[in-house]
């Protein structure tokens, strides 16, 4: 939404938890407000904004600056109005002669230790101070500046994306609170005291070297220009701001994007998004220079084979040449000689318009999707048990919750905005539990501390699970009334006998898990009895060859204890992407339709083909290590991949490249150049989420929309080059705005029915069910049945991987993610980030390096069954004996050259968390890498040479 | 025997052992039909039809399944 720059509405003082209202007088108005509100966000709500500049509506009220002082009948002196809460039959009063003076005198004090640089300042005409200065009409300073005073205090420019000047600092602790309390980082003090009081960041140190993770949280709370983005520096104030939604993970945080003409100047997390709340994280708050990188490329390009240079085209030529090859394939190998992989960091618009190209265009299902990698078994589990694909809260139920589990996921690094808030919750009194092989942050954060860390050996964790729900059936802890009235009873028998038996106590499997008995005993107690308990997991669950029974034991355990369908509880998938769980619901899986629909039931089809004016094929498509397999063999050969590097982020990174080389033709729609697209055939160059329209679905399955901002470099969004590939391929589509196809998506969907575009702006966003039963969304799923009828108690037998350490592999591998970076890399690697990330390391635990001769920093390298890399070594205890860890950040880590073809058994899914490895000293790059490089630098000049043709 | 193959016999045996884990053969193999069924494109299921009938080894319920697969997909070959 199109609005000219004005700073977001700050009420002062947090909102109450809803309590009885108050009736109250201020300045001869009568405003009622809820028990527990500030003075100041009463006064705020009738329309009078008292002057303050230590207090903030993100922030508990402080009273520190003493400007928002006001006269309230019956008490002495001039209480802090953001501190003095409301009570009935107050008479306030906020403006008066000698309120003026008092607020006067304060604020001259501090403008006299202030630089009066207000022109040349960066935040002139967006600084509070120097509002409240003028709100206050304050005409002279008569103190000067000849005493003592910090207007040449140093400033910090160690963080890339903002400065700290110290000189304009009026040490109102907003940043030290924001830091604290919205973050929950602790990397901000207030070090000194009287005059000396100061701003420190850890212990004396630059904001780089210290602890702070750059959320920017502290940024946004800062009053003045002491804390400023070098963006707003270098390009001054905002003219112009459009809400839009991240395109980094699948907490779907809502953005303004500032701008000045057509730039964006700076992404400021936006108050009234609903998954974050005001807050956000280093990589959507700063990491967005990549959009406009000079390693984007803006025109299309082809070549016939992918060792000649690319030919510049124009896009007529790159979807006339896509179209024809498609079609020579087809009628040389068959209907089903090619397919397509759409992307997770798509739009839902996108991702829907591949999966009708290939279903209504290609005449096949070969589509499928990168949730494939991630949290297909999420998919899979969900569905069988509980009735649907996903996740069944708000994130804003963790408020509520008593007991946190988090399992195979570390929100704190991969999810830091959810992360902040179950940090919140935690420090408030919630229990929590760790499942993780490693020591993630949250088993031991700053006033934060796991009540139980279950440090599970990578590939046990339904033993794990089952484990628990055996515990809490066998003292009969388990929620009688609740499986009775909303599980399927005979199911449940079925299941009871299955758990209760003894191969499942927590004794039985302590080889296997790796877990103390009595800690795990302890802790399914406690999940059971502990009150509201919620489950938060992510890959670490999925990623197994039992991915999908894992997720389904997890489902068994919500349902075992009665945690489901209320505020408090529930299963909650952290997903990868931003738009992980909106192509999963767009029907972008090779065997469904849209809306989780089998394309085996005819009445659901049927309502796609007369929509679509087609015959659809009732019969699956591969997925895509079925693909790749079968190109391998050289029945399949033609792939369009939009947004998608599999050549990176694929398991068995040998076997893709591989399989990539055997294809006839491949086209590649991205940003970048990525891995994937130095096999292609065909570039056709994407949009950034900056440039286009859309919605993206967050894990909480919350619609937001991705408004526009810039134009398409390339001149043309990500759907408009499906569209043209659609209608050359003879499947005809004729969307004009990306609001009609979601329209056609509600058409078709029934939990989409009331969604659109023009709701959308209405609600801002909007959590699916959305239809006539839900209008404005469904916040929690299943609160008064399962959407399948009955709770299904699936069977979860526990069987060990096939993929074991031995003498010869004797240590495991398992990869995740860190904070700065985001999957491939390719985003945030063009970016400043990569100053807290530069590459991937591997971490070992002291024994093991040790035992080897590795030390911090020496060059290892990992063996697996499949293939090694290089990586450095990075000695740690988060990792325990026996377990070794990496990211995947970088393609020369190649940390998928070392991961295998194992996958989940029901849905392929690769098993990314368990790889034997071996791991020794060495002194050069592995053989891949050096090919790799050589393959890389050949590809870079083809690139630099492609002229037009 | 391609990789393809290999890796749908791998698939296979690994559906079977997970998608009724403890239950009686018959269960196994008529839910691991199922879900092959479900999820695999035709020709995958061809392919390891072939091999079977090539006297491919696969494990007890996963010939089971097959067998039962073979008698759906023809019957609906026919009837297409």
């Amino acid at each position: 939404m199109l609005q000219f720059y004005e700073p977001q509405q700050d009420y002062g003082t947090p909102e109450a938890v809803a309590g009885a209202p108050v009736q109250l007088s201020i300045d001869g108005r009568i405003v009622s407000v809820p028990e527990g509100t500030s003075v100041m966000r009463a006064a705020f709500e009738a329309g009078v904004k008292v002057p303050r500049l230590c207090a903030t509506d993100s922030l508990q009220a402080f009273g520190s600056c003493r400007v928002c002082l006001v006269e309230i009948d019956g008490m002495k002196g001039y209480p802090a109005s953001c501190t003095t809460a409301v009570q009935a039959g107050m008479v306030v009063r906020t403006q008066t002669d000698q309120l003026a003076r008092l607020r006067r005198n304060v604020m001259e004090l501090y403008i006299s230790d202030h630089p009066l640089d207000c022109l040349t300042c960066p935040t002139n005409g967006d600084c509070e101070l120097q509002d409240t200065a003028g709100e206050l009409g304050l005409r002279e300073v008569r103190y000067g500046f000849a005493g003592a005073n910090h207007l040449h205090a140093p400033k910090d420019t160690s963080n890339p994306y903002f400065t700290f000047d110290a000189s304009k600092c009026i040490v109102c602790s907003r940043c030290v609170r924001a830091c604290e309390e919205t973050q929950g980082t602790f990397a901000l003090t207030i070090q000194g005291r009287g005059f000396e009081s100061s701003v420190s960041a850890g212990q004396d140190e630059s904001f780089m070297d210290s602890e702070c993770v750059s959320c920017g949280a502290c940024v946004k709370a800062c009053p003045t220009a002491s804390l400023t983005e070098v963006s707003i520096i270098e390009h001054g104030k905002p003219e112009h701001s459009v809400v839009t939604t991240c395109a980094y993970c699948g907490v779907g945080c809502a953005f303004r994007a500032d701008l000045k003409g057509a730039t964006v100047v700076r992404m400021t997390p936006h108050n009234d998004g609903k998954a974050n709340e005001g807050h956000a994280c280093v990589k959507g708050r700063f990491a967005f220079g990549y959009a406009t990188h000079s390693d984007r490329i803006a025109s299309p390009m082809i070549r016939d084979s992918i060792d000649e240079p690319w030919r510049l085209v124009t896009w007529d030529e790159a979807i006339a040449y896509t179209a024809a090859r498609f079609r020579a394939i087809q009628q040389q190998h068959g209907r089903n000689s090619i397919g397509a992989i759409s992307s997770s960091r798509c739009t839902n618009e996108e991702v829907y318009l591949v999966q009708k190209l290939v279903r209504a265009g290609f005449g096949n299902n070969n589509i499928d999707t990168c949730a494939r990698v991630c949290h297909s078994p999420t998919g899979y589990g969900l569905k069988t048990t509980l009735g649907e694909s996903a996740g069944t809260q708000a994130f804003a139920s963790v408020a509520q919750t008593d007991v946190v589990l988090v399992m195979g996921s570390n929100p704190t690094e991969a999810h830091p905005v959810f992360g902040s808030r179950l940090k919140k919750r935690l420090r408030e009194g919630a229990r929590l539990i760790v499942i993780d092989p490693r020591g993630i942050e949250l088993v031991d954060a700053p006033h934060i501390r796991a009540d139980y860390h279950l440090a599970v050996n990578p590939g046990a964790n339904v033993a794990v699970l089952n484990a628990m729900a055996h515990v809490i059936v066998s003292e009969g802890l388990h929620d009688e009334t609740f499986i009775r009235e909303r599980c399927d009873s005979e199911q449940f028998a079925h299941w009871l006998a299955f758990i209760r038996d003894p191969r499942h106590a927590p004794e039985q499997l302590e080889t296997d898990t790796g877990v103390a008995s009595h800690l795990l005993r302890e802790a399914a107690r406690l999940f059971a009895t502990g009150g509201n308990a919620a489950i938060y997991y992510g890959l670490g669950v999925t990623e197994h060859s039992q991915g999908s029974t894992a997720v389904m034991a997890i489902a068994n355990l919500a349902m075992l204890t009665g945690n489901i369908g209320r505020e408090g509880v529930g299963v909650n998938p952290m997903r990868g992407q931003n738009n992980v769980q909106g192509s999963c619901d767009m029907g972008s899986f090779p065997h469904e339709l849209p809306g989780y629909r089998h394309l085996s039931d005819t009445a659901t089809r049927t309502l796609f083909e007369r929509e679509w004016n087609v015959v659809l094929d009732p019969e699956p498509g591969m997925r895509i290590p079925n693909m790749f397999d079968a190109a391998l063999d050289g029945e399949f050969r033609g792939l369009y991949c939009q947004g998608e590097d599999v050549a990176q982020s694929d398991p068995n990174t040998q076997h893709i490249q591989a399989a990539l080389a055997a294809l006839d033709c491949l086209v590649v729609q991205d940003i970048f150049l990525n891995e994937t697209a130095k096999f292609a055939h065909v570039f056709l160059p994407g949009s950034s989420f900056l440039e286009k329209n859309g919605t993206f679905t967050n894990a909480e399955r919350r619609i937001s929309p991705v408004r526009k901002v810039m134009q398409a470099l390339a001149g043309k969004e990500d759907w408009e080059v499906t569209q043209d590939l659609a209608n050359a391929m003879g499947c005809p589509m004729s969307y004009a705005h990306p609001s009609e196809i979601m329209d056609e998506i509600a058409r078709l969907t029934p939990t989409f029915h009331g969604v659109s575009y023009a709701r959308l702006d209405e609600l801002g966003s909007i959590q699916w069910p959305c239809n006539d039963r839900a209008r404005d969304g469904t916040p929690i799923m299943h609160v008064d049945e399962f959407v399948r009828g009955k709770g299904f108690f699936a069977l979860t037998e526990y069987v060990a991987t096939e993929e074991r350490a031995n003498r010869r592999f004797p240590l495991l591998l398992t990869t995740g993610r860190i904070l700065s970076q985001y999957n491939v890399g390719a985003q945030t690697r063009r970016t400043a980030n990569s100053s807290w990330h530069g590459e991937d390391t591997l971490e070992i635990h002291p024994h093991d390096a040790e035992e080897r001769g590795v030390k911090g920093g020496d060059w290892v390298g990992v063996q697996s069954r499949v293939g090694n890399t290089v990586l450095r070594a990075q000695v740690s205890e988060r990792v325990k004996p026996g377990v070794v860890y990496t990211t995947f950040h970088h393609p020369v880590s190649g940390a998928n050259v070392i991961t295998t073809d194992n996958s989940d058994w029901a849905t392929n899914c690769p098993e990314y968390k368990v790889t034997a490895v071996q791991v020794s000293r060495v002194t050069e790059p592995s053989a891949w890498q050096a090919r790799q490089r050589q393959f890389d630098r050949r590809q870079q000049k083809l690139l630099e040479t492609a002229a037009p043709g | 025997m391609s990789r393809q193959i290999e890796q749908l016999v791998k698939m296979a045996n690994q559906i079977a052992l997970n998608v009724a884990a403890g239950q009686d053969e018959v269960i196994v193999a008529r839910e691991t039909a199922a879900h092959i069924r479900k999820f695999w494109t035709p020709a995958m299921r061809r392919q390891l039809l072939d091999f079977r009938r090539a006297g491919g080894a696969v494990a007890p319920a996963v010939a089971i399944a097959l067998a039962a697969l073979d008698n759906t997909d023809s019957n609906r070959s026919d009837t297409q």
